[in-house]
């Protein structure tokens, strides 16, 4: 029965094994494509839109600071930013403005006045004025705190940061 | 009442023998001792979990402004709230204890060799998939320590190399913590979650009825004894009352110590102290005893180990010719554990 299946003589048979087989390729190619494609929806349904866009904030008058003074700033996102002076030509670089996420896992370091250090309560990451981890997980990884970007137009200081809301506004704190 | 049951009969056709027949296992008789059931356990405390979790998603809401609130309202307000939120809680507890309990006793007993190397895969997925119920149902309460608990985990996810970034932006639908976080977590703890564990007991249940439970003499068995005993209603009966003391304990403990509610999240500050769930507090330990990647490379190898055990053991007893290598692997991995989790409890920071 076999061998006569594969006769060339019986041209039905041939073509219809084919066709049954071709039918099921196209069967499972239909339905891997289906549920692939809503898959696919899904997946990129699920991945969050767009990163948040950034803007130039309004930080501070760059004559009202003198060098060796701070502040802190707080991003429309609600994340706290410590902007200090460190010289005097005027330029944007004599600012900086740290991010006071810690690089390690990203809780919220504190400026600890009387050991000069922000420090991270959460797995004891310390850090120098500058930034630069002095103690800690941080340290052994060789981080510093991240720095916003800033700059000076006419006279004022602005920082770039995340413009996207969620805890209240954007401005100077204390 | 005869009328019922041919009524019924014509539409289900299967008679109560039969249905005892498909149901019922010899099961060996180790099984009558305490600890050979702590499997049955979870599985209970599972659908514990399911009862409460769905009583106390009548009133949760899943959003930075509202979630705390509506914890508040469940714990505070509405009738037996506390209780029920309690339950939960030391039901989470509870699970997670004996998942890592029965975990232990399949690997001192040996019951994950050939061939039963596929279920211990299954029990690891179990085991996982349960943390991380507990991980993302604790975030959810939006109090400070559950907040910078996420905070930090999903961070933790981002140091993972390549899939990293991915993970955590997946997990909390954005670069950081926002506004779409908490639904995110929410929908895994309350849907994808649960419906995985299902998937997975009833994967790790058929399996162990395909294989048979594993068999052991104890030398104070007389001979000649019959080995095994009926599942039903013999072990049934057994499982019915680990449920019931279960329900006595939960229901004390939740009396006893009802579950708290801590300072509402503040995006603002970490806490002086931080500290997840006890569950946790190995991993938490680890992290601050090497720098990110060195803790996440040796966890990821830990886990690696744990998941694959079955064909390292084989290995071991192949070339080592110890036939008891894995008890003093789970001796010093036990210790190790229980050592951490204390000093992570005790220290301050």
């Amino acid at each position: 029965m076999a061998a006569e299946d594969r006769d060339e003589r019986q041209p039905g048979v041939g073509r219809r094994s084919f066709l049954s087989r071709a039918t099921s390729l196209l069967m499972a190619g239909g339905l891997t494509a289906g549920y692939g494609a809503f898959a696919a929806i899904a997946a990129r349904y699920l991945y969050p839109a767009r990163p948040d866009p950034k803007g130039w904030l309004f930080v501070t008058d760059v004559g009202g600071m003198k060098v060796g003074e701070s502040l802190t700033f707080r991003t429309p996102g609600g994340a706290l930013a410590a902007v200090a002076r460190q010289r005097d030509t005027g330029a944007a670089s004599d600012f900086v403005a740290l991010s006071s996420n810690c690089p390690h896992l990203g809780c919220q370091v504190h400026w600890q006045a009387a050991e000069n250090r922000f420090f991270c309560p959460c797995h004891g990451g310390a850090f120098d004025p500058s930034g630069k981890a002095t103690a800690g997980p941080p340290f052994e990884a060789g981080q510093a705190l991240p720095r916003y970007p800033l700059k000076i137009e006419k006279g004022l200081l602005f920082i770039e940061a995340p413009l996207d809301q969620t805890a209240g506004g954007a401005g100077l704190v204390g | 009442m005869s009328r019922v049951a041919s009524w019924l009969g014509e539409r289900l056709p299967i008679s109560g023998a039969e249905l005892r027949e498909l149901t019922n296992e010899p099961v060996p008789n180790h099984l009558k001792r305490w600890w050979f059931a702590l499997g049955g356990t979870p599985a209970y405390l599972f659908v514990v979990q399911i009862a409460t979790g769905i009583l106390l998603a009548v009133y949760y809401q899943p959003t930075p402004r509202t979630a705390y609130e509506s914890v508040r309202y469940i714990t505070d307000q509405a009738a037996y709230g506390w209780y029920l939120r309690s339950i939960h809680k030391w039901g989470a507890t509870l699970m997670i204890a004996a998942v890592v309990l029965h975990q232990m006793r399949v690997f001192f007993t040996g019951a994950y060799r050939k061939p039963r190397e596929i279920n211990w895969f299954v029990g690891m997925l179990l085991l996982f998939t349960t943390l991380l119920t507990g991980f993302t149902g604790y975030s959810l309460v939006y109090e400070q320590l559950s907040y910078w608990g996420a905070t930090v985990g999903s961070n933790i996810a981002d140091q993972v190399p390549f899939v990293g970034k991915l993970a955590k932006e997946m997990l909390l639908g954005g670069a950081a913590y926002n506004d779409r976080t908490l639904s995110r977590f929410f929908v895994l703890h309350a849907a994808v979650l649960p419906a995985a564990i299902v998937a997975l007991v009833a994967t790790h249940i058929a399996i162990v009825r395909l294989q048979g439970v594993t068999e052991f003499r104890f030398r104070d068995e007389p001979e000649g004894k019959p080995a095994t005993f009926q599942f039903f209603p013999d072990h049934l009966y057994t499982e019915l009352i680990i449920g019931l003391i279960l329900m006595v304990v939960l229901s004390a403990l939740a009396t006893a110590l009802p579950a708290a509610l801590g300072p509402k999240a503040d995006p603002l500050a970490t806490p002086e102290v931080i500290k997840p769930e006890w569950y946790f507090y190995v991993a938490f330990r680890w992290l601050k005893l090497f720098s990110g990647t060195v803790a996440l490379l040796s966890m990821g190898f830990i886990v690696f180990v744990m998941f694959t055990w079955p064909f390292i053991d084989a290995w071991l007893r192949r070339t080592t010719r110890l036939e008891e290598v894995s008890v003093y692997v789970g001796i010093v991995g036990v210790f190790s554990i229980i050592g951490l989790t204390l000093w992570e409890a005790i220290a301050p920071h």
